[in-house]
This record gives C-alpha cells, structure tokens and sequence, in this order.
C-alpha cells in the first residue's frame, strides 16, 4: 500500500508541471510578468507569430503531459496488475510523429520570413539618423551635426540619452568600442548584437511617444548588468527643439551653459 | 525425430517461460532468470543527514556592518621612527588607533550613519539619502546610493580601491586626498558643487566612470555631497595625522577636546570647500577672439585662422609636444605618473633604497643604543613595504593624452577644453598655460587659449593637414 501512495504522489507531481505551467501563464499577465509593451510597427507581427508558437507548443505539451500522468497513474507498477509487454516499436506511429512536427516547423518557418525580413533586410534608404557605439558599460551615441554628415567635427556626442522623433522610421548604425554587446530595445521588439569592428544598420519606427529602456544583452563584463540607457520618443517639433539646444550646449563656451542634462528633469 | 521434437519442446517451454506473467506469489522471487520489478523505496538516510549539515553550516549569523577603513599608507608613514626611538616600532599603539577612529567617528559618524557634526557644512539629508546599504523606507524613495552605484569601483572609504578598482585603467578616484582633476576652479581648489555633479552626469569618456544622467537630479545631488563628505572625511584624517606626527610626542595622547579638534584640524579642510562656492572662485573665461565661432565649423575662415594661430601654439609657447608630441599621438613622453600613483611610486622607491642601505650597515660596531634603533628603523621600513604591497595599488604611469581620438575625459565643450589648459589638470602632470592664481600672468594670453582649444578640437578630423574632411583620422572610426 506504501508503495502505492508513493506511485500516486510521483504521478500527482508530475501532473503538478502543467497544471502550473498553465497558472503560470494565465497569471503572467496581471503580475506584468509578461510581454513588455510594444510600440512599434512590426511588433505586432512579431508578438502574433510568439502567440502562435505559444499556443501550439502549448496543446502539444499539455496533451503529452496529460497522457504521461495518465500512464504514472494507471500503469503503476505497486498496483501490481500485469507486467508490462515489450514490442519491437510501431514504425507507422515513429513515421506520423516525426512528419507532423516537421510540417508543422517547415509551415513556422515559412509563415515567419516575412516578419524576419521586415526587421532585419528590408533596410530604408535613408542617412543614418544616430550612431550607436556600445561601450563597457554605456551606450555612446552620436547624432550627426548641423551639417546633417555623421562622422564630422560637429556632430553631437551624448550618453545613454537616445531621443527620437515618434512616427519616423530610424536608421541606427550601431558599432562596439571594444567587446561584444547587443542593442535591445524591448518595447521596438529589437534585439541586434554589437559586434567589434562591424557596423550593423538597425532600423524601426515607433507609434507612441514615451521613455523606454536599452538594456545590453550581451554579457559584455561587470558591467553588464548595469548598462541600462533609455530611448524617448518625442514629436518632431520637440525633437528638433532638443537637438538644437544640446548643439548650443556642446558648443558652450560661457559657463552660463554649464548645467549638463540630466534626464529625469526633461 | 524424437530428439527434434523434445528440442522443440524444450524450447517452447522456454519461450512461454520468458513471457510468462508472474502471478503474485512469484514476483518477489529473486532466483528465476528474469528479475522482477520491484522499486525500493527506503529513505536515503546517508544523503539526507549530509543534505541537512551543509545547509545547517551556513549558519544564522548577521554580517558585519560597514566600516572605514585606515588610511594604512598615511598612517604608518606618520610613525617613522625618530632619531632616539629606541624600542622596537609597534607601529600605532591600541590606544592611538582607538583614539583616531573615535574621533573620526564623532566628527563623520559610520558608513551606515553618516552623521555629521555642523561645522562641516554637509547636508545631512543629502547623506542619509546616498549612505548605508540600499534600502527603502518610503515608496518611490531608495536609499543606499553609493553602496548601490559607487563603492565597488571606489570603495567604502572613498579610497579608490573598491574590489572592482585593481581591473582599471585608469584607477577610480581617491578621495581622500582631496584632489579632483576635472573642474571650473583655480588649479589647486577644491571643484565647486555643480563640478562634481557634471562629473556624475557626464561620467569621464575615456575612463570606467559611467554616466549617471538616468539617475534623478536629487539623487545626482546627493551622490556628489557623499563624494564631498568622503573627501572632508579624508582630508581630515590626513591633518589629524599631520598633527600627531608634527606635533606630538611620541606616546603623548591626541586632545579630544571638541573645540580644537573642530578649530585646528576641521576648520582648515572645510574652509577650502566653502571657498570654492563664492562667486569668484571660478577661473575667468575670457572672451572669444574675433571671428571665432565654434558652431561654425573648421571650414569658416575665421574658425581656419584661429586654428592655424593655435597650431603654433601647440608647437611653440604652449609647449604641448614635449608630451603630447608632434603629431599629437601622445608619444612625446610616458614615464610619469599622477599624483596618487606617484605618492606609492615615490615612497616605495625611498622605502627600498632605506631598506637596502640599512640592512647593509654593519651592526657589528654599533653600542646597544644604535642597535636598538637600528632595529626599530628596520621593522618601521620592512611594515612600510608590506603596507604598500597589500593597501595600495600597483601603480601605473599616465600616458599624455592621444588628441587624435577626439576623447576627452573632462568634456568636450570648448569651455571643458578652455579650463584644462587654463589650469592644466590638478593631480595630473598636465601643466596650464593660463595664469596660475587670480591676476597673474600665463604662458599664454587668455584669449589666446581660445585658439588652441580650437586646433585641438580639429586634431581629430585634420588629415593630413586638410581640415574638414569627412574622414577621421583615427583607423577604427574611418570604417
């Protein structure tokens, strides 16, 4: 009889994996433990094709799940009721649970090229609107100047502060100073390694004005953890404002100018 | 034909025999030639009690609360042995010890409460916001700033030698001696308030110090006041053992009487905090010459003559190439080393060349007296290297600055470029072309700077000589 319990208990934890999973996802949302909110133009494609994979993943893994506590449950071996029988194995059911899946991963990878192409070739033909050096362990950026040619003296150099004009599309070209890093913007579903020595176009448009975060997602040393820097999006009008006060900031040369921007007070 | 059909047999009562069920009875049989099933679930007692001992080892005690540490390096260079010592050097004494953490703390309080005495002229609100471990007593508010951002590059102390510091180049600051490169003061002031703050927002391109702009001004503030706090603090735990050294006998006891410690040992460092604050304290900027201006571009005509008069400046009065050399490579030359490495460098090199010299006196001829202190002489030395060995970090020379890069470690605003060669950089070997107190004279006319502030500015664009191309003249930006 002990060993009996001992088959139920085992059978009953197994089917504790997912009756959790399930909870777990249902309450994600509400303890906003789930997706962060998207702001861009193809975010919505992206997160779909999540919900997609979610949810047939999802059936799969219940459905196996459910028939692996069935069997915990009623074949336990302390029930004592018949041996089991050994068979050589079904070729039909080896051959039908190998096609399906694979239609099913050919059908996903079809479905998502244009998701992928949308985000990572289909670059605009556009100037570079900012450079993004990533650096241990902060972000450099470096807008181009009034003469609107990035890689010339007057352009604006600034640190973690990314602002941008909201309904625009942006052309990032992001380059590393020394390691590896990877620019992640959560809320544009963007997500692009830094490599040293490559300079990698990054493109997306946000719909929504507001503070977002980058954060690295690259392990790139102590550090890493830490180098947090923020992308705000603001009209136009504003944004042009903005740039041209950082210009006559940089180019102060009276220590009236000297109040250096801090965030938080914009 | 019999024998084939008793084989047959034979083997048919061996296959049913192998896939014959065992009823009950049978299955906790052990000696048939098939096994049963029959999982054994006894409790692993040796696996739990080892379980239950690793996780009892971990113990239930508390940690120990943060605290200043000496300034190990000061203090045993205080206690040199005097001529005339003749018992062996015990280095400071139990009592000394005591006598200057109590001081210390009834001036500063702990790194958990940093409680200040008036005369220092700290905001006390502003400390308790950047002090002890981070934590949260009001919603939306933290608490523990410094511990959260600051100490593992600059320690507890403010000493520059935080467990990340001995992985950097170059080093996190050391407050203690109360030196700061990067400000808007005369060379050997203290930074004003609104310094330390830019510091804190722009961090220093080129160097570990992140920016801090994500923070909120508040927190900013009270960041920069914890710095000042550290480098008070410092600062007088210097004049304190300046004091014990220059003025008192060798086992005299410290007064600890609260108006001279505050008149003569306090007063004099916060002094030259406040002064920084008046509105003279700053080093005048002098005007933009003619026809400069700096949101013009190198192209401007203006813009190119000026860059021109400063080009003979960099190679002529200003003097810059002996160390930033001729191509402004920052390969003139590179043995020095800044204030804070070269104190260890210094005092390393007479502490070896003391110990070689008195280890090599022959003690042979020497009365008891001279031994004695010969002995005391040597122990003091012998605590001295292994003090600077353990307390202090390898020291590393400062190369002059490559102004190729376009990096600049204190701001890239003209008005950034203007002050670092008005003052040079304090605790830095570079010197400044600028007067060097109020209505002096420099080696270059005040407006004048402006010139060579932008022929630097240029140095990173400048190709061959061409200004205002579009191609930089660093490799790794050219792609």
């Amino acid at each position: 009889m002990n060993r009996r319990i001992w088959g139920m208990a085992w059978a009953i934890l197994f089917l504790a994996v997912p009756v959790l999973g399930v909870a777990t996802f249902a309450v994600a949302p509400a303890i906003n433990v789930w997706l962060p909110k998207d702001v861009s133009i193809h975010g919505r494609d992206i997160d779909s094709l999540f919900y997609f994979i979610l949810a047939l993943t999802g059936v799969v893994f219940i459905a196996t799940e459910m028939v692996l506590f069935w069997f915990l449950w009623k074949y336990d071996a302390a029930a004592g009721e018949r041996r089991a029988t050994y068979i050589h194995g079904s070729h039909t059911l080896e051959v039908v649970w190998t096609i399906i899946p694979a239609a099913t991963l050919l059908f996903l990878a079809i479905y998502q090229m244009n998701a992928w192409a949308d985000v990572k070739m289909r670059r605009p033909d556009m100037p570079p609107t900012v450079e993004v050096v990533a650096r241990q362990f902060e972000w450099r950026l470096r807008y181009p100047g009034r003469d609107g040619v990035l890689g010339t003296q007057d352009d604006l150099h600034l640190v973690n502060d990314l602002q941008l004009p909201v309904d625009e599309d942006i052309l990032v070209q992001l380059k590393s100073m020394d390691v590896l890093h990877s620019f992640f913007l959560p809320n544009l579903r963007i997500k692009q390694d830094a490599v040293p020595g490559m300079r990698i176009p990054v493109w997306f448009k946000s719909t929504e004005t507001g503070s977002y975060d980058i954060v690295c997602a690259e392990l790139c040393g102590w550090g890493h953890y830490k180098m947090k820097g923020r992308i705000t999006f603001v009209p136009r009008s504003e944004f042009d404002r903005w740039l041209e006060r950082k210009y006559a900031e940089q180019e102060a040369t009276r220590p009236a100018g000297d109040a250096s921007g801090n965030l938080a007070a914009r | 034909m019999s024998a084939a059909v008793h084989t047959s047999t034979a083997v048919k009562r061996m296959r049913t025999s192998i896939f014959r069920v065992p009823s009950r009875r049978e299955s906790s049989v052990t000696m048939t030639n098939h096994p049963t099933f029959s999982p054994s679930v006894r409790t692993p007692w040796p696996l739990v009690a080892i379980g239950a001992t690793l996780l009892a080892s971990t113990g239930c005690g508390r940690t120990e609360p943060a605290s200043f540490r000496l300034n190990m390096v000061a203090a045993t260079k205080t206690t040199a042995p005097l001529s005339g010592l003749k018992e062996p050097w015990a280095g400071w004494s139990e009592d000394r010890q005591r006598q200057v953490a109590t001081i210390l703390e009834a001036m500063f309080g702990t790194p958990d409460r940093p409680e200040v005495v008036p005369e220092t002229g700290l905001d006390q609100g502003k400390l308790r916001l950047a002090a002890g471990p981070v934590h949260s007593d009001i919603v939306g508010r933290k608490n523990g700033l410094y511990r959260e951002h600051c100490v593992h590059c600059h320690g507890i102390t403010g000493d520059g030698m935080g467990p990340t510091a001995a992985f950097l180049n170059p080093y996190p600051r050391d407050y203690r001696p109360g030196k700061f490169k990067f400000k808007s003061t005369w060379r050997d002031a203290k930074p004003t308030h609104a310094d330390l703050v830019k510091v804190l927002n722009d961090g220093i391109a080129g160097s570990s110090m992140p920016s801090f702009a994500l923070l909120s001004p508040p927190q900013v503030d009270a960041l920069a006041e914890y710095v000042k706090y550290l480098s008070i603090r410092g600062e007088t735990e210097l004049a304190l053992f300046s004091y014990i050294e220059q003025e008192l006998e060798a086992d005299a006891t410290l007064s600890e009487d609260r108006g001279f410690l505050i008149d003569e040992i306090l007063t004099p460092v916060v002094e030259k905090w406040a002064a920084v604050e008046e509105e003279d304290a700053q080093i005048p900027i002098a005007d933009l010459p003619a026809g400069v201006d700096f949101a013009l571009g190198p192209t401007a005509p203006g813009n190119r003559e000026s860059i021109e008069l400063g080009r003979k400046l960099f190679h002529g009065t200003g003097g810059c190439v002996k160390c930033h050399g001729v191509t402004a490579l920052g390969d003139g030359q590179a043995n020095d080393y800044d204030d804070w490495n070269k104190a260890i460098v210094e005092t390393g090199k007479e502490i070896a060349g003391s110990l070689t010299q008195t280890k090599e006196a022959s003690t042979g001829q020497m009365s008891a007296e001279d031994r004695a202190t010969h002995r005391a002489k040597l122990e003091w030395l012998s605590a001295m290297e292994r003090v600077l060995e353990g307390d202090a970090l390898t020291p590393r020379p400062i190369p002059p600055r490559n102004l190729r890069l376009g990096i600049y470690r204190g701001g890239r605003r003209p008005l950034d470029i203007y002050r670092r060669l008005y003052t040079g950089i304090n605790g830095a070997p570079m010197p400044g072309v600028g007067p060097s107190g109020p209505g002096g004279k420099g080696t270059v006319p005040s407006e004048d700077i402006w010139h060579m502030v932008n022929y630097v500015l240029s140095l990173p664009y400048d190709f061959d000589g061409e200004l205002g191309v579009d191609r930089p003249m660093v490799a790794k930006d050219r792609f």
